[in-house]
């Protein structure tokens, strides 16, 4: 389980210092699905970089099945990150020079894991394991992120306006391979988006307004990539 | 007129390339210096000592008179030519540098309707770095002349000489470098600026794919980061080995020069050779750094440790210094071995050259330390850098 308790992030110095993050709590259950929805400048992706150890928050604490996060020193954060979390972001941040073999072994070696391949096929990519990115659509980059990220065996998936340089039908598409592996794997998913519809896709939706949480509501139903809006 | 306002505002007060990006431009100061600094000497020498061939009457005096000449004509040849290719190969590493990081500002100008011709002819001021160096160089060449003259004919086989002004030499070592340099930035800017305004404003990076047939499928992520870090920019692979042989050569020149010549051109060798390998290294590196950011920043993101990151990124031009360093080595041996055997063969108290093992390992030693405390640094920089790097964009 996720566990925050009042967390505050501030940026700026001196006059300009403004709070991005006021005071929050907030907790997740091992393998929900949940969607933070907001917009721009609501504090959600900060809230993302805090919850999954890439930013400190200045106060409160970020708990991982007990342990707070935010008191370890930068090389154990980095060994924490390397053991429960993966990422996907809006820009793909593949590695230009490496095929996408390559690529989805940069999050494979990490965990060890010899399975990678399997991990390329369910993302549909078994026809273009060779292929670099420069020679892929941008739904198929963002599709070698996924399995990058998910070769590594995350407990915890993070995506960050995972769909938000995509179209809609290739948008629907990775949206759709992510859920069926969440399916499979077990892990637990944090999405950030200002796309409402994609919320109906969540078990636990976290709005956000002005670094607050104005409010936090489960789907009784959740709803599939294809059954959404756009 | 208003287009001009926005192509000047657009990264510094009054033109496109700010003072920053031309304070990074020091080390090609640095190695025109050196270039012009050298063949100043030996050139403005060899113009002077003509004047006096006729005064020289030993047969002594005239060994030493055709060797010095034909010494001087190899040193300023060979160091000048290497330079000049050297100082070649930084500017267009430089402007590469500048228009794949600056390609958001670039993009937009061209958008906006300014043709490749305007936006490249600003390029010109990259090559006022080498009018400073060189005029560095001449200056302080001229300042040296005096020391030098008296070296060259410590052994007085002929008439002391004072040095002479020679504007022709001036306008050779300073104006046409820079006229050639300042065109050279210009042509080059012009052939960059073709990438299509959409990949400058995305600043989209040309990626040659290669063969799938060469590559090692088993090969894990971190050594293969390393191997594909190391070929996807060659031009670092020749500055490493190029610092790594200047150190060689420069440092185990000197020490075996102190018994062939005097020990104040032993020190001009010196300073040269580490002034040369030691900016080419600092900025190989940096620039490795630079462009490696994004991987760099994945990398921390997904938790691999700040050694893992540094080893991937820097240790691959490991090999490939010590290469330089062997190559450095065997090039001083041999120029030496002909200076000795062949340029300086008739003179009769010429002293013996053999290989110095001594100067090899003093240099191997200091080269090794300095090398891996440089690297050392460099990994402790990789550490620093935020992950945030790559979520502010």
């Amino acid at each position: 389980m996720i566990e925050l308790k009042e967390i505050s992030k501030f940026y700026g110095k001196g006059g300009s210092r403004f709070q991005v993050l006021k005071n929050l709590n907030l907790k997740i259950e091992d393998g929900d699905f949940v969607v933070i929805l907001g917009a721009s400048g609501s504090g959600k992706s900060t809230l993302l970089n805090v919850m999954s150890g890439l930013e400190r928050p200045e106060n409160g604490q970020v708990i991982y099945d007990g342990a707070d996060i935010t008191e370890l020193s930068d090389d154990k954060l980095t060994a924490f990150r390397k053991h429960n979390i993966g990422f996907i972001f809006q820009q793909y941040y593949l590695l230009p020079n490496m095929n996408v073999i390559k690529n989805v072994r940069m999050g494979a070696d990490l965990a060890e894991n010899k399975e990678f391949e399997a991990v390329i096929e369910a993302v549909g990519l078994k026809d273009k394991r060779k292929k670099y990115p420069s020679e892929l659509s941008g739904g198929e980059q963002q599709r070698v992120s996924v399995a990058r990220a998910l070769a590594k065996k995350p407990n915890v998936l993070f995506l960050d306006e995972p769909t938000g340089a995509l179209d809609e039908e290739t948008g629907r598409q990775v949206l759709d391979y992510v859920c069926k592996l969440q399916k499979q794997y077990g892990f637990t998913i944090v999405m950030v988006t200002h796309n409402l519809n994609i919320a109906e896709m969540a078990r636990t939706v976290i709005k956000m307004n002005s670094g607050k949480i104005s409010e936090i509501y489960t789907n009784e139903t959740q709803k599939t990539a294809y059954g959404i809006g756009w | 007129m208003r287009r001009r306002k926005l192509l000047m505002g657009l990264d510094g007060e009054y033109m496109v390339i700010g003072i920053k990006d031309l304070a990074k431009l020091f080390a090609i100061t640095i190695v025109s210096c050196c270039a012009v600094f050298v063949c100043s000497l030996f050139l403005n020498y060899n113009i002077d000592v003509a004047d006096i061939k006729n005064a020289i009457t030993t047969e002594q005096g005239l060994v030493m008179y055709d060797a010095l000449v034909a010494s001087g004509k190899v040193t300023a040849g060979v160091s000048g030519g290497c330079l000049v290719i050297t100082t070649i190969i930084m500017l267009i590493f430089y402007i590469k540098n500048y228009i794949d990081s600056h390609g958001k500002e670039l993009g937009i100008l061209k958008a906006l309707g300014w043709s490749r011709l305007n936006i490249a002819k600003h390029f010109w001021i990259f090559g006022m770095s080498v009018f400073a160096g060189t005029l560095l160089g001449y200056i302080g060449a001229m300042a040296y002349m005096p020391i030098f003259y008296e070296m060259q004919n410590a052994e007085e086989l002929f008439p002391q000489l004072s040095p002479q002004l020679h504007f022709g030499l001036a306008i050779l070592l300073i104006l046409l470098p820079t006229l050639f340099f300042m065109l050279l930035s210009v042509a080059y800017a012009y052939l960059k600026m073709k990438n299509p305004v959409l990949h400058l404003l995305k600043e989209v990076q040309r990626v040659k794919v290669k063969s799938s047939k060469c590559e090692n499928e088993d090969l894990p992520f971190l050594a293969d980061l390393r191997k594909s870090t190391v070929r996807s920019r060659k031009i670092v692979v020749f500055f490493v080995s190029f610092s790594a042989f200047c150190f060689s050569a420069m440092t185990q020149m000197s020490m075996s020069m102190k018994d062939l010549a005097s020990e104040s051109f032993a020190w001009m060798i010196i300073s040269i050779g580490l002034i040369l390998a030691f900016m080419t290294l600092l900025m190989s590196l940096t620039s490795v750094i630079k462009a490696n950011t994004k991987t760099i920043a994945m990398m921390k993101v997904f938790g691999y440790s700040q050694k893992e990151c540094s080893h991937s990124i820097l240790n691959g031009y490991r090999p490939i210094s010590y290469i330089g360093f062997a190559v450095g080595t065997i090039y001083q041996y041999v120029l030496l071995r002909i200076m000795v055997d062949i340029v300086f063969a008739n003179l009769s108290d010429m002293p013996e050259y053999n290989f110095d093992y001594k100067a090899l390992i003093v240099s191997l030693v200091a080269f090794v330390l300095s090398y891996e405390l440089i690297l050392y640094c460099y990994s402790k920089k990789i550490g620093r850098q935020s992950v945030k790097s790559i979520m502010l964009e």
